[in-house]
């Protein structure tokens, strides 16, 4: 990983060969290793060292991007002159008001983690072996995921800002296998301490052998369910691409469109774009060099704004919501710090306030291109499904297929957790979801 | 033409170094570099929405040290870099030890020095911006000036990826491959109505192995107005019905349907557990090889990475393995899986060449090649003068199967009624519903090579972290029973 004064120096020289009065670009270096295992063997093992720049020039108001991985002067210039040709043919984007420049203070946030930083392959695979130790007295067998890493963000543009900052991950996605079901649990964190890859362990065996001896099945019909911090994760990858984007916004496919200030779903529903939170996966600013701050995408069931790039924000006549992780990114701004707000039951007092419901681990394969305007979405749950009746797990069904709309399903919320917990996104490197348990009345189950 | 980013020469001296360096410590090893360059050009409602290069470089080392594998990478693709990548990769193989007790077994591969390039007429980057721009442009105008278009776009994706490779069985191989990528979309809105119609296929177009002849074969100008109708027409059309009804699909659409239901599920590492984490598993188990009904006497799946021009060919795998051709379901029945070279012998076969990455910097995998459904001998037009009642669907909208890749539900943008062998009126957000085999099962007729065509897919997403691989599927359209809508 690069440390500030080679991140730095690599996109100073990137900013002076852009050759125009306006440019921006981002250096991002990460080291990592990601282990996964299947079978209760660690069975892929890597270790990576990877830096990109991307250099966005501006000619006039036309914009053109190009990223590289090589970083002498040579490339940088052939870089740049590739970006320059691209802008002198693109299309001045209207009311563009300019990259950022106030360059105010940003938060001072806890980001980094010598330990994490540090943690070799070999301990890894020695807390992993305790899990797999531990899973065999229980007959299960672990698949998934642990990983590692710590990267350097480096971000500039030519009116003078300047933002930096290291950022350390540790994220672990633990299936246990039982002859019968399976189970699952997930966390990121910025902090390996803060995993506790046993607990998560033990979180997953017990769900693939909850009520393994009472399997039923189940008719298609409407229920009430239960759902775990990744399935609303799932959702909310989604969500992000269909209503939360700038694009989508600008393009009208989203719901918000026209619903801004309209309580267009439950109130007990608020959804935020924090990455402040010391206790989320914090980090200071976005790439384009705006401090970041807190704002509600959806505030007590009312649309306040989507996510929002300094160009998409000009264009639609609304404030910039700090939102950019790609420049010249046609999303146009996307929430990478998803926060859904929780409440105050326990998981416990939304099981035992159920009559008859289900109670679902994660969804698998979500699809949320359907209906956007409803963010209509079908996919399948996994890895740990269950019937609750009278309050107690009843039996464990098979994965079920659901088609739902999630302007539907978030105007019924029945209740939530107090205790959230973080979730990672495959594509997110800054952050992921922090979510409740929620209980959400009459989600529609397909064949 | 082309100028390399490497010196053959001086890598090959380079990898045999660093490869004699390893030879021993490690039973096998092998080193892969990739420069792989993207050009993307993207036009909305006449604005250049997008306009961006890349060029990504690796080096990528993976070794098996007794029973462990051990992989590390770097975008410093320099000497020290790779010595370095090569150690890391020796420390991350011990660790394997650690949480491992499996015995790994390499099938054969015999040594390869080759160079293979997929084939085009106009390179890609031959063509200049504004040129590409002026296409897009050209077929998206005449789309513009209903108020309920709210939206026409229009993409061109450019893609070459230089792999060298080179391992201690004796190989050193030289590939390049060159792609194209483009197509154009309407999305119309009116209330709460939202329509979105592509040519020839959402999510970026249609891609190929070839050049920017490729693009212009497409004839996008000649197809902006049929597309623009037909978003505008769903607005006002009724909702596909809902219920069980003999379902023709198209071309397009089945493309995607032989890729989740059969593509992804004879993959062997899925069906042996290893990708259970994420992309999850496969109901084909290996003691279904050979005796299970996966579809009708007439559905005949084939894996083919040798085909000119397609997506998911290519010379060599990432083990070294040469491209194949070979059967998945034969006349119906599960036949084969699509392996690699450490996973082959669980199976007691050897590779049949599908393990590719990303790029350098990222573990081979078990990916899908080009993965075909052979046509059958029925003209399309007496297919549906065949169906007296039955529904047409095409162009896939939504997609979603279970981690075994068995319960799935496809949403297309475009379904026609067929009423007495005829097609009759278009229909608006149809959804089909099935389990594998049940459906493919259900094949009673499958329409001839005129109404075949191969469909690259540039976004298959599968491991961890998550690897984009480019594949393709061949197709045409084919009638299955009794399939259920809504």
């Amino acid at each position: 990983m690069r440390h500030e004064r080679d991140s730095y120096d690599i996109l100073d020289r990137a900013l002076r060969l852009a050759g125009t009065p306006e440019a921006d670009a981002v250096f991002i270096s990460t080291d990592q290793n990601i282990s996964r295992f299947a079978a209760s063997q660690l069975h892929q093992n890597m270790a990576e060292e990877s830096a990109w720049l991307t250099l966005r020039v501006f000619v006039g108001a036309s914009m053109g991007v190009a990223t590289t991985t090589v970083f002498d002067d040579e490339e940088l210039a052939r870089t740049a002159a590739v970006a320059r040709e691209a802008a002198r043919h693109a299309g001045a984007i209207p009311k563009f008001s300019g990259l950022y420049r106030a360059n105010e203070p940003t938060p001072v946030l806890d980001t980094f983690d010598e330990a994490t930083a540090q943690l070799s392959p070999a301990e890894k695979a020695t807390a992993l072996r305790t899990m797999f130790d531990r899973g065999r007295a229980h007959d299960v067998d672990f698949a998934g995921v642990y990983a590692t890493g710590a990267s350097s963000v480096a971000t500039g543009n030519t009116h003078g800002v300047r933002r930096w900052c290291r950022i350390t991950y540790a994220e672990a996605t633990v299936i246990a296998l039982h002859a019968k079901g399976s189970g699952y649990a997930t966390r990121r964190e910025r902090r390996n301490d803060r995993l506790d890859l046993v607990a998560l362990g033990d979180e997953a065996t017990l769900k693939a052998t909850l009520s393994i001896d009472n399997q039923q099945q189940l008719e298609p019909g409407t229920y009430d369910v239960i759902l775990e911090p990744p399935a609303l994760s799932e959702v909310f990858e989604w969500l992000n691409m269909i209503a939360l984007t700038g694009q989508s916004f600008e393009d009208g496919s989203s719901f918000f469109v026209g619903n801004l200030g309209k309580r267009l779903l439950g109130e007990n529903f608020t959804l935020a774009d924090d990455s402040l939170d010391p206790d989320f996966l914090p980090f200071p600013f976005d790439l384009e060099g705006l401090p970041r701050r807190h704002y509600t995408l959806i505030e007590q069931g009312m649309p306040r704004t989507p996510a929002l790039d300094t160009a998409w924000a000009d264009r639609l006549g609304m404030p910039p919501t700090a939102s950019t992780w790609h420049l010249g990114s046609p999303e146009h701004g996307a929430a990478y710090h998803l926060s859904m707000a929780g409440g105050t039951s326990t998981r416990e007092e939304l099981l035992r306030s159920t009559k008859l419901g289900i109670w679902v681990t994660r969804f698998n394969y979500v699809n949320g291109l359907l209906e956007p305007k409803t963010a209509l979405m079908t996919g399948t749950t996994r890895d740990g499904t269950f019937l609750i009746r009278d309050g107690e797990v009843a039996a464990r069904l098979p994965n079920l297929r659901w088609t739902q709309s999630m302007t539907e399903a978030f105007s019924n919320i029945e209740g939530l957790t107090a205790e959230r917990r973080n979730v990672g996104m495959w594509f997110n490197l800054f952050g992921g979801t922090r979510a409740p348990v929620a209980k959400i009345k009459g989600w529609r189950f397909g064949g | 033409m082309y100028h390399p980013t490497y010196n053959p020469p001086r890598l090959r001296a380079l990898f045999e170094a660093v490869l004699s360096s390893l030879a021993g410590r490690a039973r096998y090893a092998d080193i892969r570099y990739t420069a792989t360059h993207l050009q993307h050009v993207k036009v909305r409602n006449g604005e250049i929405d997008l306009l961006s290069s890349t060029i990504d470089k690796a080096f990528g080392v993976r070794v098996l040290v007794g029973n462990g594998w051990g992989f590390a990478a770097t975008s410093d693709v320099t000497e020290e870099a790779l010595r370095r990548a090569a150690k890391r990769a020796l420390e991350v193989a011990a660790a394997s030890h650690i949480a491992s007790t499996q015995t790994i077994v390499l099938s054969d591969v015999e040594p390869h020095v080759a160079r293979w390039e997929s084939p085009y007429q106009i390179d890609p980057w031959s063509i200049p911006i504004e040129k590409k721009i002026h296409h897009l442009q050209n077929a998206l105008e005449p789309m513009r000036g209903d108020a309920r278009i709210h939206q026409v776009a229009g993409e061109i994706s450019c893609y070459r990826q230089e792999k060298v490779f080179a391992s201690t069985a004796g190989s050193f191989i030289e590939q390049t491959t060159t792609q194209m990528g483009g197509g154009i979309e309407a999305v119309a809105i009116d209330g709460d109505e939202f329509q979105r119609r592509a040519y020839p296929n959402p999510f970026g177009g249609d891609f190929q192995a070839e050049g920017w002849e490729f693009i212009e074969r497409l004839d996008l100008a000649g197809k902006a107005l049929v597309v623009r109708d037909e978003a505008l027409a769903l607005l006002k059309a009724p909702k596909a019905p809902v219920g069980r009804f003999d379902l023709i699909v198209g071309s397009a659409q089945l493309a995607l349907q032989v890729h989740e239901s059969c593509g992804h599920p004879t993959e062997l590492d899925r069906a042996m557990g290893s990708e259970i984490s994420l992309a999850g598993g496969s109901f084909l188990q290996p003691d279904m090889l050979g005796n299970f009904r996966y579809g009708s006497d007439l559905v005949n799946i084939v894996a083919d990475a040798t085909i000119p021009g397609a997506l998911g060919s290519f010379g060599f795998d990432d083990d070294g393995v040469p491209a194949q051709r070979f059967h998945l379901v034969e006349n119906g029945l599960f036949t084969g899986y699509l392996t690699g070279r450490d996973t082959a012998p669980f199976i007691g076969r050897a590779s049949n060449g599908t393990v590719r990455a990303e790029s350098a910097a990222r573990i081979p995998i078990i990916r899908m090649t080009n993965i075909n459904l052979e046509p059958g001998d029925v003209p399309l037009d007496q297919l549906i003068a065949d169906t007296k009642r039955g529904i047409f669907v095409e162009t896939n909208k939504s997609w979603s199967i279970d981690d075994l890749r068995l319960n799935f539900q496809f949403g297309c943008e475009v379904a026609y009624e067929i009423e007495n062998g005829k097609l009759g009126r278009l229909l608006k957000n149809p959804l089909y519903t099935g389990t594998t085999p049940d459906f493919w099962r259900s094949c009673d007729a499958i329409a001839d090579a005129s109404s075949w065509q191969i469909w690259g897919l540039p976004n298959c997403g599968k491991g961890d972290p998550m690897q984009t691989m480019r594949v393709a599927h061949g197709a045409p359209a084919a009638r299955f029973r009794n399939v259920e809508m809504g």
